[in-house]
């Protein structure tokens, strides 16, 4: 084999570990965001019920299908005459709480560490096509096609998991500059 | 006035643990630069071979010097390891050229004596500090009365095939001068320290002909500096996954009700910004267009697309202009972002801001567009010695442009931070001094003094020292105070839209300042490790800024999450959320902080890999994920959120926005794993494997596989400048275009949101109803 095509398979390689390791590391970021939000509360998933830091507990209350997620509320007598209110919510209707449905949410954030994960897969793609252009040897072929083959599959992957997950952001007022500009030209 | 100050809204333990470590990093930067004036290599009054007669003087290295910069030859090759990386890094260039020809004189590469007495040559330190002469061998003198030669050859060449333009340079007191420079860098990289058995260059550049090798401080400090990473990383994760001490227990978001841009009343200088954002689009796609003509030359030296450009438009002057224009377009997002800011915090405005804004944006005009044109009239030697330093470029990396144009921007600056006060001093009045509004003025401040120093580095000073002070500029106000400005500024924005509370956002702040200064104040030394420092700058600069990486990682991955989009989707806000693409940009600086500062800074800041690796693409890898991941995307965001309000609603090309955002990330995604990382990596191993000088010769970089890499970035390039940087002109044209009309000097007091207490509509939780959720 070439050094070309040992740097181009590596390479190629790396690039998929490495959005891997991004849609990973998304996820994970996202989790710990979660939990900055939710920092003090403990969720207890038998009961399905979450308690706050001071003991009181949060149930379930509403169920958002539209934003897939379940708020949990504590009662709103006991949170107006808790001590820490004021660190805690301003509603006097309780504090509440929102857990999600989806184990790996929408979140735009999310979204795009997995397009950079799917520009990467891409580039591996490319990288091993311009190097099966260039070196036409039975193993350095097999070599490189087995791992398009690869990334074939990993890109495929990361795809649906980004078509499954819209960011789902709801539409801002309607643009009508870019209508009013076309329609004058 | 005193009693009714607002007092401080955190405790005080964040002003003294702040003020404590700028203090003690400042300090120790006080001292490197002292062991700086103390410690750099001399330049001696007369160098002169054996039998005394004078090969080149004192006043001929400053003279070329005055030459390499004035001409702008920085922006082609380096010093040092540090400038551009199309020409060759001429310390190493030298010193292999010179180190060949001596070995061939003592009788060729094959002789192990001649290799021994090659050594001895270059490593044995003949500079008598009393005379001030330093005498050479009688081959090494021969080698240079011959560079002389060839460097004449190479700077006089009349056609454009090494990419400057033709008869670069043809005076011959001129080229002398050149080569005398070039030889001083390399007597200082490998003549030994006195007192040390390493060069005054901590034996940069790698060179096996004159025993130049790691030295056992280059490998100890890399060592400890990953070391200080793991530790710290492990130390400070311990800590914030225990101590939930930023004080966040989740608080619950109030209902918010954003404020639909359009009913969002302007005062004159917001109005005036969208001037100010046009402007920047336009150079942020110059400055793209120009980047990309530089890189061309790397892919095709001779020919445009069939065109022969550098006989206008020479690579050095592309170059310039390219990193000129990236500090030019980000400042001017972040002065703009400031006076839009301003009167949102002060709530009002005095008369006269608008006019002033107006002088402001024209001034920035005359330095920028004084900039580009002098360095144009630099590199075509247009103008006389002194008047190229005063009006053409005075060409330091970063700090290229003519020093008037230095000065002007200075002011300009400091003139920017007293319209800043005129409209912010009764709120700051009426504020404790470590409050925001406080926080904002004083971040603002510290951009003009901390860009002023850079005036300290002169074209005809000591090279050593003028790095020492360009990377006070280079690092730390780029990498430091314009980061603390940002911060500042960005805590700022989600405060006035409600999603923060000032509380969170003032701890954020302080944290961020600690983090930062901890390990950024001193890391700026990890740029001069090879500058002809001593030892300590490298090993205090490597262990800091290993530290640098901790809060890169750390406030990437955890603590501005909680600013992730996802808050403002569950929060049940009536009005949509205005900012989806200005925090959209602000994630993707997060991600490039991580990625283009964090990990790829870090792949090339321990000193051993910084060895073999400076001046190559793996420091371009990191310029460009930083600057224009961080930076640039930063100031796209800025701009974004102040025209989100300067564009009616019914006006804003949302489309546009998102086209950009995701062409600019991509695009520069692609341009770093395509190119730029590949082939850092190729070359670093080239390097180590063959020596550094090989690893930047273009016949390495022009080969059929590192040629293709560099082809294999256009896609990213094109979708860059075609679905990035345009779409950004256009939206900034539509600021200028159909500028909002409501007109204001005074402001209310949520200017973004109302709050909303309670929803309407939504039941009164009880015990039954929670039970009933719970089924469904």
């Amino acid at each position: 084999m070439t050094p070309e095509v040992m740097l181009a398979g590596g390479y190629a390689s790396a690039l998929m570990l490495g959005a891997l390791a991004l849609e990973w590391l998304s996820a994970h970021t996202h989790r710990r965001s979660i939990r900055y939000r939710t920092a003090g509360f403990a969720y207890h998933a038998d009961h399905d019920a979450w308690t706050c830091p001071e003991g009181e507990y949060l149930w379930p209350h509403e169920l958002d299908h539209e934003r897939r997620l379940m708020r949990y509320r504590a009662r709103a007598h006991v949170c107006n005459a808790c001590p820490v209110k004021e660190r805690c919510t301003d509603s006097d209707h309780g504090r509440e709480v929102v857990r999600l449905l989806d184990p790996w949410p929408h979140s735009e954030a999310g979204r795009f560490h997995r397009v950079i994960a799917v520009m990467l897969v891409a580039l591996a793609g490319l990288v091993l096509l311009v190097a099966i252009v260039r070196n036409h040897a039975p193993l350095e072929l097999a070599v490189l096609g087995t791992l398009l083959g690869v990334t074939t599959v990993v890109g495929r992957f990361l795809l649906r998991d980004l078509r499954n997950h819209p960011a789902g952001f709801p539409e801002p007022t309607r643009s009508r500059g870019s209508r009013s500009w076309s329609s004058r030209s | 006035m005193a009693g009714e100050r607002r007092g401080l809204l955190v405790s005080k333990g964040w002003i003294q643990a702040v003020i404590l470590v700028v203090l003690i990093g400042f300090f120790v930067l006080g001292l490197l630069a002292y062991r700086t004036y103390q410690a750099k290599p001399p330049i001696p009054e007369r160098v002169v071979d054996p039998a005394g007669e004078l090969l080149y003087s004192g006043r001929d290295v400053e003279r070329g010097q005055e030459v390499f910069l004035n001409n702008g030859l920085m922006e082609y090759g380096s010093v040092f390891g540090h400038g551009a990386y199309l020409g060759p890094d001429y310390t190493a260039d030298y010193l292999r050229r010179s180190a060949n020809y001596v070995s061939r004189s003592y009788g060729g590469a094959r002789s192990d004596r001649a290799a021994q007495r090659t050594t001895e040559d270059f490593r044995t330190n003949r500079y008598a500090e009393r005379t001030g002469v330093l005498e050479l061998t009688a081959p090494q003198a021969e080698a240079h009365r011959r560079l002389v030669g060839h460097y004449s050859r190479f700077f006089s060449e009349p056609t454009t095939k090494n990419g400057l333009r033709p008869d670069a340079i043809t005076d011959r007191d001129d080229l002398r001068a050149l080569t005398a420079f070039f030889g001083w860098t390399a007597w200082a990289g490998a003549a030994e320290r006195p007192g040390h058995n390493y060069s005054y260059t901590n034996n940069w550049p790698p060179e096996p002909r004159v025993a130049n090798e790691p030295t056992a401080n280059v490998i100890v400090w890399s060592v400890l500096s990953l070391i200080a990473l793991l530790g710290g990383i492990g130390l400070l994760f311990a800590a914030f996954g225990r101590w939930n001490f930023l004080g966040w227990h989740g608080r619950e978001q109030a209902t918010l009700s954003f404020r639909t841009p359009g009913d969002v009343a302007l005062t004159p200088a917001q109005r005036a910004c969208a001037w100010f954002f046009f402007v920047m689009a336009a150079l942020f796609v110059v400055q793209v267009v120009v980047g990309a003509a530089s890189q061309h030359y790397r892919a095709e030296l001779s020919s445009f697309f069939g065109i022969n450009l550098a006989e206008l438009l020479p690579f050095n002057l592309m170059r310039t202009w390219h990193v000129q224009l990236a500090i030019f377009w980000v400042a001017t997002s972040f002065v703009a972002a400031g006076i839009f800011l301003a009167p949102m915090i002060a709530r009002r405005e005095p008369r006269g801001q608008g006019k002033l804004a107006f002088l402001l944006l024209g001034a920035l005009a005359v330095v920028v567009f004084g900039t580009l044109i002098g360095s144009f009239l630099g590199v075509h030697g247009l103008l006389g010695d002194a008047a190229s330093n005063w009006f053409g470029l005075q060409g330091f990396e970063y700090l290229d442009l003519a020093r008037i144009w230095q000065v002007l921007l200075s002011i300009g600056l400091f003139v920017w931070v007293f319209m800043l006060w005129r409209v912010l001093r009764t709120r700051l009045r009426g504020e404790h001094a470590a409050n925001m509004p406080w926080l904002f003025f004083l971040a603002a401040l510290a951009i003009p003094a901390f860009y002023a120093i850079g005036l300290i580095a002169q074209t005809g000073q000591h090279f050593t020292v003028n790095e020492f002070w360009r990377f006070w500029v280079v690092h730390l106000w780029v990498e430091d105070f314009l980061e603390l400005f940002t911060t500042v500024m960005v805590a700022y924005m989600f405060v006035l839209l409600g999603v923060v509370r000032e509380r969170v956002a003032l701890t954020v702040i302080f944290l961020d300042i600690i983090l930062y200064s901890l390990g950024g104040v001193i890391g700026t030394m990890h740029h001069l490790y090879f500058s002809g420092e001593p030892a300590e700058h490298m090993a205090l600069g490597a262990f800091f800024s290993a530290a640098e990486v901790i809060p890169l990682t750390f406030l990437t991955v955890e603590a501005w999450s909680f600013l992730q989009l996802g808050a403002a989707q569950e929060s049940k806000s009536r009005t949509p959320f205005p900012h989806r693409w200005a925090v959209l940009f602000l994630v993707a600086v997060g991600f490039w902080n991580f990625l283009g500062a964090g990990i790829f800074g870090f792949l090339i800041n321990l000193p051993v890999v910084s060895y073999y690796e400076i001046g190559t693409a793996l420091t371009a890898n990191h310029g460009h994920a930083a600057m224009m991941g961080v930076y640039g995307m930063l100031a796209i965001g800025l701009a974004m959120f102040c025209l989100r309000y300067l564009i009616p609603a019914e006006r804003w090309p949302e489309r546009w926005a998102r086209i950009s955002f995701w062409s600019t990330n991509l695009g520069l995604a692609w341009m770093c794993f395509a190119t730029l990382l590949p082939l850092g990596i190729a070359q670093l191993y080239k390097s180590v494997n063959d020596g550094y000088w090989e690893a930047r010769d273009l016949r390495f970089l022009t080969e059929d596989t590192n040629a293709l890499l560099e082809w294999l970035r256009l896609p990213g390039d094109i979708v860059f400048i075609v679905g990035g940087a345009l779409p950004v002109l256009y939206i900034g044209y539509l600021g200028i275009r159909h500028t909002v009309k409501r007109v204001t000097l005074e402001e209310p007091e949520d200017i973004l949101f109302t709050e909303v207490s309670e929803p309407a509509g939504l039941p009164k939780p009880d015990v039954e109803e929670a039970a009933a959720a719970r089924v469904t």
